[in-house]
């Protein structure tokens, strides 16, 4: 089963470690602003809200693309952008529904999360767990375990047994 | 160049004017960050200048690993002539400001001269801009980022700022980023305020290059892996420091009150610490790429949220004989909101606290309120008073010794002041290479060193530790608390380790405190980032000829041996109780402490200057003009 990076904003502590590594990862310098994954903060609130790629079904940054240059990597799941057919004109930036695809602000070339080919950079940094890779199905199997864990519980509250 | 982004940002606010200068030509002689930082204040200040005279100097200093794909490399340098002790001032935040300064393209950025009207200084990619802040002049800390971000339309722009503390000169004003990143200690908010300077606000789009990028991802995943693997890094990332405060009253390394009698037995049972996080923490947060996160972020309905780490939790507890800790919160909030130096106001409370108590003062001198140990006005009243400077405020403003001059005599004996400051809150009678590292300090408060901390650490393993001080420090005893052998050259090593962590723009507490016990971690990430191939002894021996300039710079402003003392209660009053009753300083074993470490850094040991000799093999002869020695 193919394996995605899921993010639980909960946990995040909002240190930026995942776009610094992912920039130096992938530009080979130190700049969290070329990461592939962008930290929103709420920093007075202590609220971080990591924003990377959901490798949509129907990605829109692949349907706007009017040069196919954004294609899906099958091996990895990854939606990625091929630097030689991409013209800069950054449809997939602005159509993507969740901000998720970046721009260089120099270069204006288009900054995407390839999941480091399966062996994602952020992941390994990421000190709360907020960032994991997982097989999709083991993930979602531990969601609907979660939820139905709370059933006896609330079942026990409304007869009064508690 | 590699690491560094190879500028420095020099402005002048009464002109309003803008230059930029190299970076390069210090790098070899200091570095970065704090090192080249004491080069430009020794450069920059004109002796005489008053700390409040516009042309104090004012340096924020980042370092070549500042901003970089490496743990913890967050940390920012602060500097100029500091209002509480006519020295050179020190101080020194995380967060995420420095990094974002190297990515808008400066290492270090000097501000001289006053505004006419409030302002604040806009820095964006390469930019400079001086912008108005009447409207700002007189909002807390919280509002005052918040307002900027809003004006500038870019909510990821980060701001260091002064509260209303710094606006009206207390002495001892920080500077706060975020919200409780705090350049705390030596009054740099006072500073900022003489400028008529309320914030810094900061954003960048650039890069800090790096001279072998794929060394570096490989030695940043190794030694991220490491940091989150420590035992040490486990317990800060989940409970901060709280758990360790109530083993530090057990042990008397913390003082009660004011330096008070320790063990006091309330807070050893009843420290509210622990309980207050698992109830009010969302979660611990840390500063830029640190996995450590040592600060607990607390969200307590009625009182707000923040967050806070370290000193505090015994400053607005122990310090003010308090255990209620909603009061603890509040006092932090509102010192962080106020702009505050929680480690200074809290000493000031306890000051207060100590004079009611034996009497020297009643409530008439503090505006009707009663200074009783713990009172929740006592603490939360005198914070306002301070900032605002209302009423004996205004007075304690200034600084414990100004108010107890006010008072008379008996206030003033009553003093535990060390360099114009409080010093660090560890019971020197009892530590005694704490009380000696603390004494020579290059500020009223130079702790924690890795050499004081060790001294703590002994009971857990006292043949443990005493193996690894010989290992380190070159001697078992300087582990061991009580004893006053070996302690010297802990302290060296230990001040040079810091001022490496610190000139790099890295946080000590990873690199040299807890984590790592030196600096060789640092120094592979300095070589594969920079590209530079010097040895582990060339940053070393940077750190000494830093610390030298250091010394150079006090020894300008009249210091001298004497002034590397302690309040005379650690000669004279020994502690009545706890685990070290009886426990004193000798004073001419603590003297007999000094000799050795004047004799191992060539200091005069008459005058505990640098010696001529020394500055001349460190290089510094141009500093050399007040030292003892052959011309």
């Amino acid at each position: 089963m193919i394996k995605t990076l899921i993010v639980d904003a909960e946990k995040c502590s909002g240190c930026r470690a995942c776009e610094s590594y992912c920039a130096l990862k992938h530009e080979q310098y130190c700049s969290p602003s070329r990461g592939r994954i962008h930290v929103v903060k709420w920093e007075q609130e202590g609220i971080f809200v990591p924003t990377n790629c959901m490798r949509c079904e129907k990605p829109a940054c692949e349907m706007v693309c009017p040069r196919r240059a954004t294609y899906r990597n099958f091996l990895t799941g990854a939606m990625q952008v091929d630097a030689f057919r991409c013209i800069g004109c950054l449809s997939c930036v602005f159509a993507c529904p969740f901000g998720a695809t970046f721009v260089d602000q120099d270069s204006g070339s288009v900054l995407k999360c390839d999941l480091c080919d399966g062996d994602p950079t952020c992941v390994k940094v990421c000190p709360t767990g907020a960032l994991t890779y997982e097989e999709i199905s083991k993930e979602a199997y531990l969601k609907i375990m979660a939820n139905a864990d709370r059933i006896p519980v609330l079942v026990k509250k409304a007869v009064g047994e508690d | 160049m590699y690491g560094w982004v190879g500028k420095i940002l020099k402005i002048n606010l009464t002109s309003q004017q803008a230059e930029t200068e190299s970076t390069e030509p210090y790098i070899d002689k200091y570095i970065g960050g704090r090192g080249i930082g004491v080069r430009l204040v020794y450069d920059h200040y004109v002796p005489g200048t008053d700390a409040f005279d516009p042309a104090n100097p004012l340096i924020f200093s980042m370092g070549p690993l500042t901003g970089t794909a490496m743990p913890s490399s967050g940390r920012t340098d602060v500097t100029a002539l500091s209002p509480m002790s006519n020295l050179r001032a020190k101080s020194n935040f995380g967060g995420y400001w420095g990094p974002e300064v190297k990515y808008a393209g400066f290492d270090h950025i000097v501000i001289t001269g006053k505004s006419e009207k409030p302002c604040y200084l806009w820095i964006h990619d390469g930019k400079a801009e001086v912008r108005d802040a009447t409207h700002i002049w007189g909002q807390d800390t919280f509002e005052t980022q918040r307002t900027i971000q809003k004006e500038l339309g870019d909510p990821e722009i980060k701001v260091v700022c002064i509260g209303p503390a710094g606006e009206n000169l207390v002495r001892f004003a920080c500077l706060i980023t975020e919200v409780a990143g705090a350049a705390a200690r030596t009054g740099m908010g006072a500073v900022m305020g003489s400028k008529n300077l309320k914030a810094i606000a900061v954003r960048g789009s650039g890069k800090v290059r790096v001279a072998k990028p794929d060394e570096m991802l490989n030695l940043s995943l190794d030694v991220n892996r490491e940091i989150r693997e420590h035992p040490a890094c486990k317990e800060l990332s989940n409970w901060g420091v709280v758990r360790f405060i109530s083993m530090m009253y057990q042990l008397s390394f913390f003082p009660v009150g004011y330096f008070e009698d320790v063990h006091w037995e309330d807070i050893i049972n009843n420290f509210g610490g622990p309980n207050y996080v698992e109830r009010f923490q969302t979660k611990n947060v840390g500063c830029f790429a640190c996995p450590v996160r040592c600060k607990n972020f607390l969200c307590v309905p009625e009182i707000g949220k923040g967050f806070t780490t370290c000193e505090p939790w015994s400053g607005f507890t122990g310090s003010v004989w308090n255990l209620d800790m909603d009061i603890f919160w509040e006092a932090i909030t509102m010192a962080n909101r106020l702009g505050l130096d929680s480690t200074e106001v809290s000493a000031c409370i306890g000051l207060l606290m100590e004079l009611n108590h034996e009497g020297i003062i009643s409530e008439k001198d503090t505006d009707g309120i009663a200074m009783t140990r713990g009172g929740k006005e006592a603490i939360l009243k005198t914070i306002e008073k301070v900032a605002f400077r209302e009423g004996f405020g205004d007075i304690l403003a200034d600084g414990q010794k100004a108010f107890a001059e006010k008072i008379g005599k008996d206030a003033v004996e009553k003093l535990d002041i060390v360099k114009g400051l409080a010093p660090h809150p560890y019971e020197f009678r009892a530590y005694h290479g704490s009380a000696l590292m603390q004494a020579v300090g290059h500020r009223g408060d130079p702790l924690p060193l890795r050499g004081s901390l060790i001294e703590f650490e002994w009971h857990n393993a006292p043949e443990w530790f005493q193996q690894v001080a010989k290992a380190q420090f070159g001697s078992e005893e300087a582990a061991i608390p009580s004893s006053y052998k070996g302690k010297a050259l802990a302290g060296i090593i230990s001040e040079h380790n810091e001022r490496v962590a610190d000139s790099l723009g890295i946080c000590t507490w990873p690199y040299t405190l807890f984590i790592f016990h030196d600096v060789t971690k640092a120094w592979q990430f300095f070589q594969v980032v920079t590209g530079k191939d010097w040895d582990i002894e060339r940053l070393l021996t940077t750190a000494e000829r830093i610390r030298n300039l250091e010394r150079m710079f006090d020894v300008r402003q009249g210091i001298s041996r004497t002034d590397d003392c302690l309040p005379k209660k650690f000669f004279e009053t020994p502690l009545s109780r706890g685990k070290y009753e009886g426990a004193i300083l000798d004073r001419k074993e603590f003297e007999g402490m000094k000799d050795d470490y004047y004799k191992l850094r060539g200091w005069d040991i008459e005058t505990g200057i640098p010696t001529r000799e020394k500055l001349v093999e460190l290089g510094l002869e141009d500093v050399a003009g007040q030292s003892p020695g052959k011309k």
